[in-house]
């Protein structure tokens, strides 16, 4: 009688699987560095890097193109099922939230473009800090929330939920300090709300990152937490 | 995800409770048994009741046990289908519920097959095999009706239960065939050879015969690995529908076919029952390792 193989029996079919996995590395790996070089070339007033992040993101939407094009063709090829389905299905949402966090980059890169115009006038700059930061911080949370789903790995994910805890304080903490500039100096509340549109994209970015951790949970556990106001405990996830 | 701090210390401090429902809802359910209380087809377990329950079933084939301690609960008037690898027991398993291998010399069964309501063990001795068999139809993998014509297939039964009233043999004929989806095909030629009949229809006209007995039980030995896609396709929408009349059993090769058409599933391997959930379970996140790495295909 036969045994349980190391792989699946057809060997493309792992090959499928294992190219979608490392398609969806990269792009999240693209979408991380999208989001610290939109925040330098902001803060550093730097024309050429926000046009280049502007560039970069048409790949970002080749990639999503692609990647789902693939997931579409392996369900209707493969019919996967069990540990293979919840793979294929994470990876495709988790493609979706990739992409929009790639948008919100795009958001902030073009603000960059426009506050380059007017450096003198930045009102921006006592949140400079807070900004390095949720960018930092949303870029690592990206980076860790698709190394997860690579690895199949629920308690990298919770990392991740634990991160965009503390990402939300920042903006909370970001969004008041520009409310004293704003009452300072009326003359620049243009700039201020595009500013805060910049840290709303920083949050949305933690936000999509925190959604492909869930994607990861569903698929270690099959269990979908998304709208569960779950607890986060050690020992969820594990299944033997 | 979003909770409180303190939320997180009482699930830290508590790991039996974390294990059992990782995330826990406000109700205590996860959020996967809510998804699958939501999509299952058929109502929660206690609201079935026991067609059938094996009960430690072993099977030897003179010294070669093929069955090893199988327990198993069948619902009534749902599908149960039987899969696993070839040798791994599932055809020896359905064919202790008819006793085909009485057939067999030097079989022996252990343990006991239930048949509820009535508390029948289907495997004793003292339980006559003719009329189990009368009680729980077969069909086989390849169609094979007698050679006789399409009528005297399905009316053959009847009469050896004893049937003899011209009119009422026909209006059940005529029941039978149009279960078994097949009389509309038929119904201007029922004196022609089952044999004239394509694979499909022949294994339709056997399932029509099979339930012109009025049997509580069904039980399909990989019905339509002789057929092609189209007759499948009727075959599996034949079984979906006899759900309402029948409890069926059915061994299948092809996987996607017991995703497709069953309520539950049982994985067997080696002579043992591994693991039996609802389909829609055992099919997106099976509890075991074996049968995942069967049905993914990690196998061979």
């Amino acid at each position: 009688m036969p045994e349980p193989t190391e792989g699946h029996t057809h060997r493309d079919y792992d090959g499928a699987l294992s190219r979608l996995r490392l398609r969806v590395l990269e792009m999240g790996g693209l979408v991380s560095d999208q989001v610290t070089a939109a925040v330098r070339a902001l803060l550093e007033y730097d024309r050429a890097a926000a046009e280049q992040v502007l560039l970069r993101e048409r790949q970002i939407n080749e990639y999503d193109t692609e990647i789902e094009a693939e997931t579409f063709r392996l369900l209707a090829r493969r019919a996967p099922v069990a540990t293979d389905l919840r793979t294929v299905l994470a990876i495709s949402r988790a493609v979706t939230d990739l992409e929009r966090a790639g948008d919100e980059s795009k958001k902030i890169a073009r603000f960059a473009l426009a506050t380059a115009e007017r450096m003198a006038s930045d009102p921006s700059v006592p949140v400079h800090t807070h900004l390095r930061h949720m960018a930092e911080l949303a870029s690592r949370m990206m980076r860790h929330a698709v190394d997860a789903l690579d690895r199949a790995d629920a308690s990298a994910a919770h990392e991740v939920a634990r991160m965009d805890k503390e990402l939300d304080q920042e903006f909370e903490t970001a969004l008041r300090r520009l409310m004293t500039v704003a009452m300072e100096h009326s003359r620049v509340i243009r700039a201020t709300i595009d500013t805060v549109f910049a840290l709303k994209s920083l949050e949305r970015i933690g936000d999509h990152a925190k959604n492909v951790a869930e994607h990861v949970v569903f698929l270690v556990s099959g269990n979908d937490v998304r709208h569960a106001h779950a607890v986060l405990g050690p020992a969820a996830g594990q299944r033997h | 995800m979003q909770v409180t701090r303190e939320k997180q210390d009482r699930a830290e401090s508590s790991p039996q409770t974390v294990a059992e429902a990782p995330f826990p809802t406000e109700k205590g359910r996860s959020a996967g048994q809510i998804a699958i209380e939501m999509t299952r087809k058929v109502a929660p377990d206690e609201a079935r009741a026991v067609k059938a329950r094996a009960e430690n079933l072993s099977f030897f084939y003179a010294s070669v046990q093929a069955l090893k301690s199988v327990s198993i609960e069948i619902r009534d008037k749902q599908v149960t289908a039987l899969i696993g690898p070839s040798g791994c027991g599932k055809s020896t398993f359905l064919r202790c519920f008819n006793r085909m291998h009485d057939l067999t010399p030097e079989t022996r069964y252990a343990g006991r097959v239930m048949l509820y309501p009535d508390e029948i063990d289907l495997v004793s001795r003292k339980v006559d095999p003719i009329e189990v068999r009368m009680r729980i139809g077969m069909v086989f993998q390849k169609p094979n009706p007698f050679p006789k014509s399409i009528f005297e297939n399905v009316a053959y039964g009847l009469r050896v239960r004893g049937m003899r009233a011209k009119v009422l043999v026909e209006e059940e004929v005529e029941k039978a065939l149009r279960g078994a989806a097949l009389w509309d095909e038929v119904k201007d030629r029922l004196n022609s050879s089952g044999l004239s009949l394509s694979g499909g229809q022949q294994q339709r006209l056997c399932i029509a015969r099979a339930l012109a007995t009025n049997p509580e039980i069904l039980l399909f030995d990989e019905p339509t690995s002789a057929l092609d896609p189209i007759a499948t396709a009727r075959i599996e929408e034949l079984i979906s529908e006899l759900r309402d009349k029948v409890t069926v059993i059915i061994v299948t090769h092809n996987m996607q076919q017991a995703a497709r058409v069953s309520d539950y599933t049982a994985f067997m391997y080696l002579g043992e029952l591994i693991e039996f959930d609802e389909t829609s379970q055992l099919f997106t996140n099976p509890s075991k390792k074996a049968t995942e790495d069967y049905i993914t295909g990690r196998y061979g």
